[in-house]
């Protein structure tokens, strides 16, 4: 086996759409070691999501299509798997966790039998001994009386708890991968760090790997060992967490770490936000995606830049031509900034001011 | 006593608690079944509708044990014993060749309920079976499987009701069942379909696809359990209707044939004497329109119950 659990080459998902071709995931290529915890950022739409289903090949085909790339998952290519092996990984290999744990879990099945068919697909566990085990997994998430819990149905228990069940059957036969989607957007915040701090430390204990799915960057900061940015269906920046945070280097993660609200900001003080909007991911324009919102763009910008090393940390890639450290460059964008500000004032200013001369003209 | 000294804790009493937790105290937790039942059993005409086909079925299942005129005997000994009134010794009369009305409506209610249920039983299977497929696959099956129901749909069900039973049936019970289960699992299958169509796009189907469940298991484990109500709803105002199915067909002659009896071949036999012993026509419809009746009953009562959304009052 090669040093990854997990490794995506150039992967590519697109929906067909009457409009044409959505190009959800375009190109993305990252990996994970075994063991290791990975934390997958960007903002709504900018394919996270589906490349966490296309690795399980979970999305429907049609409108899903695989239009290129390789997942390769213990050197196995996974998009070439047939249907029944794929089942086998599906549960047995890889896990997976979703964003709203309401809703996940039969309402007609005992939480206690939900979690041992897991174990009776994969290891062929009986009714009574798949029981047993599911009250030892419930009582390793975290739940009191396990014993006496496996019984109950999901609407018996509350939303932290359908999570801890829902990590429970992910975890159950004992995966090398598990995939956690968004898993604490539905859930109170109190709530939130206990599950977080709940993946991290049984993971740690089974070994398991994590690539978390999350738009909480305070979130990755605390858990994961390496990130990475994506945005508009590509992979913008990764690093090790922590050089990620000290070392930003690409203009969209300079922006996403701005915009993190922060205890010590002044009150009342607007919220920093990225400029406009991800672009339609139908037409993406040529070039770097992030170049319409990027303060730093230049006319190279126009060709999409390729993933390369970061001077000064080997682990460190971005798909950026300019380097964000260059005062010159800062000056630049800067400038740029200021520009749109004053273009803004004065439209509507404009504006104002012919409303007016139009008012004063009745 | 001192305040100070009530507060004083022993050694003995630091160690046992001061109220022990017993199973009394624990919280109950009802179970999903136990609720639906408690439901239930709060609507009243459901629980009329219910007694009334648990008596209506004592009546034709065990009622010849302790009523025991056999049904077929014919008494013409005496001008008296045809079109008897109802009496003591006869509760519903005699018909026009002497035989006792109570035993032949008991022995009528046996086939027909009998017919009502399986032939409900068969169908319901095969809708479910038919539905689940079209509802879960969609696309060309879908489009197959529906259209062959939109067929089946389309012809005028009497008429090929008495025309299959006149050319196919040999008018025994298991033949007017198969019958009937044929053309009756229509409804079931668009019910299905439509239940699947819904819930196959629920989280929980693709929380069972990410363990690796095949097609099978998250069809009939998965979607399956969760359409139960509608399902069983329309179960039980399908017997109803059987029923009825089966009376109209012995009523016209295509079903059940005499000496056997059931409640529509009795109506049919009795028409034509309804002016010297209208009890021939009168017991055996007011029995059909009871059972239809407490059927629906029970039907609504089990829809209110079911339903997830209903709330405790």
């Amino acid at each position: 086996m090669g040093e990854y659990l997990l490794e995506l080459q150039d992967l590519k998902t697109y929906f067909k759409v009457k409009a044409g071709k959505v190009r959800a995931v375009d190109g993305v290529s990252f990996a994970i070691k075994p063991g290791e915890k990975l934390g997958v950022v960007g903002e709504s739409g900018c394919g996270k999501s589906v490349t966490a289903l296309s690795i399980m090949r979970l999305l429907p085909h049609p409108p899903a299509e695989n239009a290129g790339g390789s997942v390769l998952f213990e050197d196995q290519d996974l998009l070439d798997l047939p249907e029944s092996a794929m089942r086998k990984i599906r549960g047995g290999k890889i896990g997976m966790i979703f964003q709203d744990p309401m809703t996940c879990l039969n309402p007609t099945m005992t939480v206690g039998k939900q979690i041992g068919e897991a174990l009776g697909i994969h290891l062929n566990l009986s009714k009574d001994e798949g029981l047993k085990r599911a009250a030892a997994l419930l009582e390793q998430v975290g739940i009191p009386a396990a014993a006496e819990r496996i019984n109950s149905y999901p609407h018996q228990f509350s939303g932290g708890m359908r999570q801890r069940v829902m990590i429970a059957i992910a975890l159950a036969c004992n995966p090398k991968l598990l995939i956690a989607d968004e898993p604490t957007t539905a859930l109170d915040v109190t709530v939130q760090a206990q599950i977080l701090e709940l993946i991290n430390g049984v993971c740690s204990d089974f070994g398991t790997a994590v690539m978390l799915i999350t738009h909480d960057l305070g979130v990755v900061a605390g858990m994961t060992d390496r990130v990475v940015v994506m945005y508009a269906g590509k992979v913008v920046e990764t690093a090790p967490t922590d050089e990620l945070f000290v070392n930003p280097s690409h203009p969209y993660t300079l922006g996403l770490l701005a915009s993190v609200p922060r205890l010590d900001e002044e009150r009342h003080s607007q919220l920093k936000t990225i400029e406009g909007a991800p672009p339609d991911l139908l037409k993406p324009p040529p070039g770097c995606p992030f170049m319409p919102r990027c303060a730093f763009a230049h006319p190279i910008c126009r060709t999409m830049p390729p993933l390369d090393p970061v001077a000064g940390n080997a682990a460190h890639f971005k798909a950026c031509w300019v380097d964000v450290n260059d005062p010159n460059e800062q000056a630049y964008a800067e400038r740029r900034r200021q520009a749109r500000i004053d273009k803004m004032l004065a439209a509507t200013n404009g504006k104002a001011a012919t409303t007016l001369t139009a008012a004063e003209e009745k | 006593m001192d305040i100070s000294d009530r507060l004083k804790i022993t050694a003995v009493e630091d160690i046992e608690p001061v109220l022990e937790l017993t199973p009394e105290l624990v919280q109950k937790r009802r179970s999903q079944g136990r609720i639906i039942f408690d439901r239930f059993i709060r609507n009243r005409a459901a629980i009329v509708g219910a007694i009334a086909l648990i008596l209506l079925c004592l009546l034709c299942f065990l009622g010849p044990l302790v009523w025991r005129a056999d049904p077929n005997v014919i008494n013409v000994t005496t001008v008296s014993s045809s079109f008897s009134p109802p009496s003591l010794q006869h509760p519903f009369g005699t018909d026009d060749v002497g035989r006792d009305e109570f035993a032949r409506v008991m022995a009528g209610g046996r086939v027909s309920l009998l017919i009502g249920l399986t032939s409900m039983l068969m169908a319901i299977i095969f809708g479910i079976g038919i539905g689940a497929f079209a509802g879960y696959y969609g696309g060309i099956v879908d489009n197959l499987l529906m259209r062959f129901t939109d067929v089946v749909l389309a012809v005028p069900l009497y008429l090929l009701l008495f025309v299959l039973s006149a050319s196919f049936t040999d008018h025994t019970p298991k033949s007017v069942i198969i019958l009937i289960a044929v053309l009756t699992w229509t409804y079931a299958a668009r019910l299905v379909r439509g239940e699947f169509l819904a819930l196959k796009e629920r989280e929980f189907v693709l929380s069972a696809r990410t363990i690796g469940a095949r097609n099978l298991r998250m069809m009939f484990r998965h979607i399956l359990p969760n359409a139960a109500g509608p399902i069983i709803v329309n179960a039980t105002l399908l017997i109803g209707g059987n029923i009825i199915l089966e009376s109209v067909m012995s009523y016209f002659g295509f079903g059940i044939q005499p000496p056997d009896a059931s409640w529509g071949s009795l109506i049919s036999d009795g028409q034509g004497f309804f002016d010297v012993g209208p009890w021939l026509v009168l017991a055996p419809g007011l029995l059909i329109f009871l059972t239809v009746l407490s059927f629906n009953l029970v039907g609504d009562g089990l829809r209110d119950a079911l339903d997830p959304y209903m709330t405790e009052r």
